[in-house]
């Protein structure tokens, strides 16, 4: 409806804003949100950055980090390592092959696109603050990777690792954990509450793409965000995703998509330590890699989004085929991207990359492999994931018809403007690298003739946000026209 | 928890009221972005008409749909289904496509308000390199009667399709999309068979679900190929013969949430995350009706698309309207059956698209299906591994197509099973909590039947869909 159009293309416009303005953005954003999308919900309208203050500061990602025991928040260490990337992974390192993690349960604050905020429980990275997802952790196949679990919340907590066998807690076989009565009360041994701590080692056996999430309380708790992302690269190389010539991807263009849901009630009545009955669990807002659309295109470590370090956006260069370009050619392109997608919701979700069909090549941490190395890998438009599932799909962007404007053009009248609607990431031209006319005045914020391709939850209904339509998890391939080109 | 207090809602007569006075009109316009307001400029004469293929338009308009029992709105006593504003014998309000290929320019503008759901069926030709031809769709935007309010843009939004350039993708953020009044063609040069869908993509939470959904498939370069299968017609290039088939059968699955369609029609908003399937659709109609027929179809201008007959009724004009299914009034703008009509021995292909937003569990009971494709790939690695395999349940999830053949079973004798000169299977959504419509007796939804007949009691397929009879 135009409503929620306008609505749309209103986040939309103060989103750029934010791109080509960073200083300003967390204000301008802030101003814009809160007004017109402000909701009556009686969900916490807490401001997350007065949970900082006013200093905006990123979660950044340290390069090998040591064991700590700070359970208190300091001062974000900041790292040149792998922070800069504006899109795509952020691996959180270890020193291999013994990678040693830190990972501190503890609550914070997220955005919504609607305006409102959420109170979450996330596992921050040593002695970070809060971050949500929790933090992408890289290991290679074969280390003995250690996770040393630190609690500063009111209840007991865990980390699950499914896909990895033999999982120790403090040396021995992790174990499900049970009260004296013979009750169930944890997957796996926990870190108690407030101020308690265990501690998770295991082999990164097989190479590929792992949930790890709290298996304490874990109906309340992964849905609270207690769960992150783990990547274990195979000993043909980081860019492969398995050992399968078959398998290997351009480094630059490895995008993750982990995929969640909330229901504000839920993390209201956490938030106030209210019990809450679970029957009673809706969820209103859907999330890729822990933000909304739009927030979900903005770079990685948006300074408006302090607590919401991962975007979504794929961006990305022509695929040329081997052997049609030399490597020393700038668009040397002969390997397909990759994107890793996980589910942490409730139900599957059917997540539909436009133009852009992915080739599922391993799933939970396994290739896509008959008993002798048959590839049974299945390309898909819908990657249709279910709970708890990973899925590693590679994908290849070509131009398939080389449309130019002077060679060959597509043979339709573009329509003139008054006969049009256009949106605001269209350049005013068919073309790849082309710009047109867009009136004076108009909301074009095309940058150089690279294109947006949309990707989306096919359960339309979970592309909103609490009755505010095309947001959640909605992010878009930008293709860039070739280089050299006028692109920032 | 919101809900929909009296307060809240606007009166649709006094809406209309407030929205033909110029002064609301004027600071709406003002205050709208400006990409919106140039669409309510007085447009032009719509440029010369491109030659097309296919010819669809974007209307809104009214289907039927078991009108027991009543849906109310959620804790309210208003009752939602059938909408008391829908025209007899319709009961609830959509947005659609409607295939006005061979209609004139004035029996086109006669379609305003008599969208059909779903979509009109499309299917063309895997682009052959050696003699290049471009499929052009053209899409026009003829309004909403119903909500004169909503002066939404349209597209066409061919889901699935490999490599498309934004332009042709029908994804209004990053491309166009058409106004009111306006044309725009969309060229395809489909170089992967298999089963496809189609939306509009504007506002697609809302279109889509309103009905602008639709199937649509390409056929493989392999077709007339009689070596290997003896029909020469195939779902895939698959070298082998494996996928192909004597009868083919479009099933598209989408789903009609009450409350969305009643607020549509009664200028509300629906909370979409109050989502649910009150209504699962099998080619845009429940079981029992997805058994009714056709609508007349005129089988020679049905060369990419089900051309549903006009209305010509003795003495007067051919207004360019749908002729219902026969005895069928009511399915009017449903035209598309879903009964699956074979003979012994027959290899049948089902084509299986969902735009729903819930995932179906489509099951046919008494005899295997084989999986050959899912979104539009065959089934193989990329080693040629054969990756096909046998259920009776495919999951099917929003947004994804299979494609699966089965082998009909021998004809048990004289009348058949059912007496009725056929042997009956059923094919239905195993997920009950949203296929059945709270039907009498728990038989509803998204379902139909195979029906088995004895060899030589039906004629060759003219066009999908066709039961041959």
């Amino acid at each position: 409806m135009s409503k929620s159009r306008m609505k749309w293309m209103r986040l939309g416009l103060v989103l750029v804003l934010g791109l080509l303005l960073l200083s300003d953005a967390p204000k301008t954003y802030a101003i814009e949100a809160a007004g017109p999308t402000a909701q009556t919900d009686p969900v916490t309208q807490t401001d997350t950055n007065t949970t900082t203050g006013d200093t905006i500061y990123l979660p950044m990602i340290a390069a090998p980090v040591g064991q700590t025991t700070a359970a208190e928040p300091s001062t974000p260490v900041q790292s040149a390592a792998n922070t800069t990337n504006a899109v795509g992974i952020i691996c959180t390192y270890g020193a291999s092959p013994n990678p040693t993690f830190t990972l501190t349960a503890r609550d914070g604050y997220i955005t919504l696109p609607d305006g409102n905020t959420a109170y979450m429980w996330g596992y921050a990275e040593g002695s970070n603050s809060f971050q949500h997802p929790g933090p992408v952790l890289c290991v290679n196949e074969g280390d003995t990777v250690t996770v040393v679990l630190q609690n500063t919340l009111s209840e007991d907590v865990s980390i699950m690792f499914p896909g990895h066998e033999t999982v120790l807690a403090n040396g021995v076989q992790a174990q499900p954990q049970f009260d004296g009565g013979g009750n169930l009360t944890s997957l796996t041994n926990v870190a108690v509450a407030n101020g308690g701590s265990v501690t998770y080692s295991f082999v990164a056996g097989a190479p590929g793409t792992y949930l790890y999430e709290s298996g304490a309380n874990p109906r309340k708790q992964v849905s609270m965000g207690l769960f992150g992302a783990l990547i274990v690269r195979p000993s043909m190389g980081a860019d492969f995703a398995y050992n399968r010539a078959d398998s290997r991807f351009m480094p630059a263009e490895e995008f993750m998509v982990l995929l969640s849901e909330i229901d504000p009630y839920q993390h209201q009545a956490a938030e106030n330590g209210a019990p809450y009955n679970l029957n009673n669990y809706k969820p209103r807002y859907w999330l890729i890699n822990g933000r909304g659309f739009p927030d979900s295109i903005a770079d990685n470590f948006a300074p408006w989004l302090p607590t919401q370090p991962y975007g979504a956006l794929a961006r990305v260069h022509e695929f040329h085929p081997n052997e049609t370009l030399p490597p020393s050619d700038p668009n040397y392109h002969p390997y397909p991207g990759m994107i890793r997608y996980l589910n942490v919701g409730t139900e599957d979700y059917p997540f539909h990359p436009h133009g852009n069909n992915g080739l599922v090549i391993g799933r939970d941490g396994r290739a896509l492999e008959g008993a002798t190395g048959q590839d049974l890998s299945f390309e898909k438009f819908d990657i249709n994931i279910g709970p708890g599932q990973t899925w590693d799909v590679i994908f290849k962007w070509y131009d398939a018809e080389q449309y130019n404007a002077t060679t060959n053009p597509v043979p339709v009248t573009i329509p003139n403007l008054p006969n049009m609607v256009y949106g605001t990431f269209y350049g005013g031209s068919p073309y790849l690298g082309t710009t047109g006319a867009i009136p004076t005045g108009g909301e074009g914020l095309n940058q150089c003739g690279e294109f947006y391709i949309i990707s989306h939850n096919h359960a339309l209904y979970q592309i909103t946000s609490w009755g505010v339509n095309m947001t959640g998890p909605i992010t878009y391939l930008r293709v860039d026209p070739p280089l050299p080109n006028n692109c920032p | 928890m919101r809900n929909h207090s009296s307060s809240m809602q606007l009166n649709r007569r006094n809406f209309l009221k407030m929205a033909g006075s110029a002064a609301l009109l004027t600071a709406g316009a003002t205050a709208m972005p400006g990409m919106l307001r140039r669409t309510l400029l007085p447009e032009a004469v719509a440029q010369a008409q491109s030659p097309y293929d296919l010819y669809y338009a974007g209307t809104d308009g009214w289907v039927y749909l078991p009108p027991t029992p009543q849906i109310f709105l959620p804790g309210t006593q208003t009752a939602i289904h059938p909408d008391p504003l829908a025209p007899a014998p319709f009961n609830t309000y959509i947005f659609g496509f409607r295939n006005v290929s061979a209609l004139t320019t004035e029996q086109k503008n006669n379609q305003k308000n008599k969208a059909q759901h779903n979509a009109p069926l499309f299917w063309l030709d895997q682009f052959n390199p050696s003699n290049p031809v471009d499929f052009r769709m053209q899409v026009t935007n003829i309004g909403l009667a119903l909500r004169p309010d909503l002066f939404d843009a349209h597209t066409l939004h061919w889901h699935g399709f490999r490599n498309v350039i934004p332009f042709f993708d029908g994804e209004p953020t990053g491309s166009i999309a058409v106004p009111t009044g306006a044309n725009f063609t969309y060229i395809y040069r489909p170089r992967d068979p298999g089963t496809y869908m189609f939306h509009c993509h504007v506002e697609d939470v809302e279109h889509v679900h309103m009905g602008m959904t639709g199937l649509v498939f390409v056929r493989p370069l392999q077709n007339g190929n009689t070596s290997l299968y003896a029909s020469g017609k195939y779902a895939y290039n698959d070298g082998d013969g494996s996928t192909g088939y004597d009868r083919e059968f479009a099933m598209f699955l989408s789903e009609v949430w009450a409350e969305s369609h009643w607020s549509d029609a009664h200028i509300q908003l629906p909370e979409w995350s109050d989502y649910r399937a009150d209504f699962a659709l099998l080619n845009g109609r429940v079981y029992p009706d997805t058994l009714a027929p056709n609508a007349p179809i005129d089988a020679g201008a049905s060369v990419h698309a089900l051309a549903v007959q006009t209305v010509n009724n003795p003495g007067q004009p051919d207004n360019g309207d749908l002729v219902p299914p026969p005895g069928r009034p009511e399915l009017q703008y449903q035209p598309h059956s879903s009964r699956i009509t074979c003979q012994p021995g027959e290899r049948v292909l089902l084509r299986f698209a969902n735009l729903g937003f819930k995932e179906s569990a489509i099951t046919l009971a008494g005899i295997q299906m084989r999986v050959i494709g899912r979104d539009a790939t065959l089934m193989r690695g990329r080693d040629g591994t054969d990756t096909s395999y046998e259920t009776d349940t495919i999951a099917i999830g929003a947004g994804e197509s299979y494609d699966v053949l089965f082998t009909t079973p021998p004809f048990s004798g004289g009348a058949g099973s059912t007496g009725l000169g056929y042997d009956s299977y059923l094919l239905y959504n195993r997920a009950y909590t949203r296929a059945n419509n709270l039907a009498a007796g728990g038989f509803g939804g998204q379902a139909t039947e195979v029906h088995v007949y004895p060899n030589g009691a039906l004629a060759a397929q003219q066009y999908p869909n066709d039961w041959g009879i």
